[in-house]
């Protein structure tokens, strides 16, 4: 009984939004904007939430010095910050000079700087991935040295070729590897949420 | 124990089975050294030769211009003083790899008569829309032709949403009130461009406002790893342009030239110096795992789950 009402809740919520994209009736395009306003008001409240259990679980981490203090008190004076900067009286909020300089000089190249590392963690994952599955790690290294290859950027001729070698790889081997997948992915959603739609996902109660 | 120890280790005794095993190792491993020689000639040739052919040994942008070309296209086709949304949903840390790109469109935008509207619905491209909202307010382009529409919540719902209504309460400048003329919605548009990279993206525009707005030309510029996913939407029509790739953001961004230094595609040499320190090291790593390629064995021992 437990999930009863959940599933129940989906079902009728998933039925009206659909009914909506596919039927033009004023009634339920009104029903459908009042459930949409409460699911964008909901995900605001559960980012509200998250943050706040994110605060509360790094605050007690660092009283009880457990794993990692430095890192607790790195996170929560960055989020002390950036809620200063955005919420002080009379701040413009995320327009704020203050929350633009900060992302602009410091989170954006942080995570940048994080994006360049990876491809040394890449490269390094790869050294590991071939020595505990060397075949299906060799495939994928020997894949990654040919699109690396195609992707060289050389002018002339050569370039030329290049370049149409790896638009043949990226519009057909590749793209038909992501369709089949985003297919597959595709029918299994919609198996899913047929099953959820008229309560037959089993072992619930 | 290091890679080259582990390989190194000898057995008391060679069979014979091992000594066919470790000749097949040396005839790959000439291969791989062989196949490497030839790549740094055929470089070098393009180095040397191209230019007397093309005028330049290495180019960054595309010589294949037709994703630049779908793009200039619909940019084309919009009327003039076209109403046009800019979905900021990037991610900070792939934005540089397409910085050039958006810049270069919105530059081509405003350059036809553009009005720019900017939402977001992850807060990375908020963040994001902010920045580029006070880049193009400092670049001097007047105030009536940029609209905040600001963040929305709620991922794909917030994107529904937008569909009928994307103005916030209070909203009143003359494109505020052009749109509230409109509908109200993001149908009130003329075209909407999506700056993507992170978990919402052109992937999410496409399923969630493209179904129901199919009549508003969507262009995407997102970074690479995403090209293999969007690519079906742009030969389905439901993207009518995508620059996706590093080599088709420079081809775009060579061909509306902007003048600021920041916007210019990164250097050919840096990017070849890169990728051949990355094809170094995954030659040497394929080299070291040769002989296990054949038996499948692992090196070490696989951790347990």
């Amino acid at each position: 009984m437990r999930r009863t009402l959940p599933t129940a809740l989906v079902a009728v919520l998933g039925l009206v939004l659909l009914l909506d994209f596919v039927v033009i009736n004023p009634t339920l395009a009104t029903l459908s904007d009042v459930l949409l306003e409460l699911v964008v008001l909901l995900a605001a409240a559960a980012a509200v939430a998250g943050g706040i259990a994110l605060v509360v679980h790094h605050v007690a981490e660092l009283a009880q010095r457990r794993t990692d203090p430095l890192g607790s008190l790195v996170l929560l004076a960055g989020f002390a910050v950036i809620l200063v900067a955005g919420l002080y009286p009379g701040s413009a909020g995320t327009s704020d000079p203050v929350v633009r300089w900060l992302v602009a000089g410091i989170l954006g190249p942080l995570v940048a700087s994080l994006f360049a590392m990876l491809v040394v963690f890449l490269l390094r994952a790869t050294g590991r991935g071939l020595q505990l599955r060397p075949r299906q790690a060799g495939l994928m290294v020997a894949a990654a040295f040919v699109v690396i290859v195609l992707l060289l950027p050389l002018g002339g001729q050569l370039g030329s070729w290049l370049a149409s070698a790896a638009g043949f790889a990226m519009a057909v081997p590749i793209a038909g590897v992501f369709r089949g997948l985003l297919i597959g992915v595709a029918v299994v959603t919609a198996v899913q949420a047929a099953r959820i739609l008229v309560a037959v996902d089993g072992g619930d109660d | 124990m290091t890679e080259a120890a582990e390989d190194a280790t000898p057995a008391a005794a060679p069979s014979p089975d091992r000594q066919g095993r470790s000749g097949g190792r040396r005839r790959l491993g000439g291969l791989l050294a062989l196949g490497w020689v030839g790549l740094l000639l055929l470089i070098a040739a393009a180095i040397l030769v191209g230019p007397a052919s093309s005028g330049s040994a290495l180019a960054v942008a595309n010589p294949d211009r037709s994703a630049a070309d779908g793009v200039t296209a619909t940019l084309g086709n919009l009327p003039q003083s076209s109403l046009v949304l800019v979905a900021m949903d990037a991610d900070l840390g792939t934005y540089p790899e397409i910085r050039p790109a958006t810049h270069a469109v919105m530059a081509d935008l405003l350059s036809r008569g553009a009005t720019l509207g900017f939402v977001s619905v992850s807060v990375e491209g908020r963040a994001l829309a902010v920045a580029e909202l006070d880049r193009l307010r400092s670049a001097g382009v007047s105030a009536d032709r940029l609209l905040d529409l600001g963040f929305v919540s709620g991922a794909e719902a917030g994107m529904v949403r937008l569909v009928d209504a994307a103005l916030r309460p209070g909203m009143s400048s003359p494109m505020a009130a052009l749109i509230a003329q409109r509908g109200g919605g993001i149908g009130a548009f003329d075209c909407i461009v999506v700056v993507g990279g992170g978990d919402i993206g052109p992937r999410s525009w496409v399923e969630q406002v493209g179904t129901r707005l199919p009549a508003v030309p969507m262009v995407a510029i997102a970074p690479t790893f995403a090209q293999p996913e969007l690519a079906p939407y742009l030969r389905s029509g439901q993207l009518s342009g995508l620059l996706a790739t590093t080599r088709d953001d420079a081809a775009y961004v060579d061909r509306t030239r902007p003048a600021a230094p920041a916007d210019r595609s990164p250097s050919a040499l840096a990017m070849l110096a890169g990728m051949m320190i990355a094809l170094l090291v995954l030659g040497r790593q394929l080299l070291a795992a040769v002989p296990r390629l054949a038996s499948g064995a692992p090196a070490v021992a696989e951790p347990e789950e």
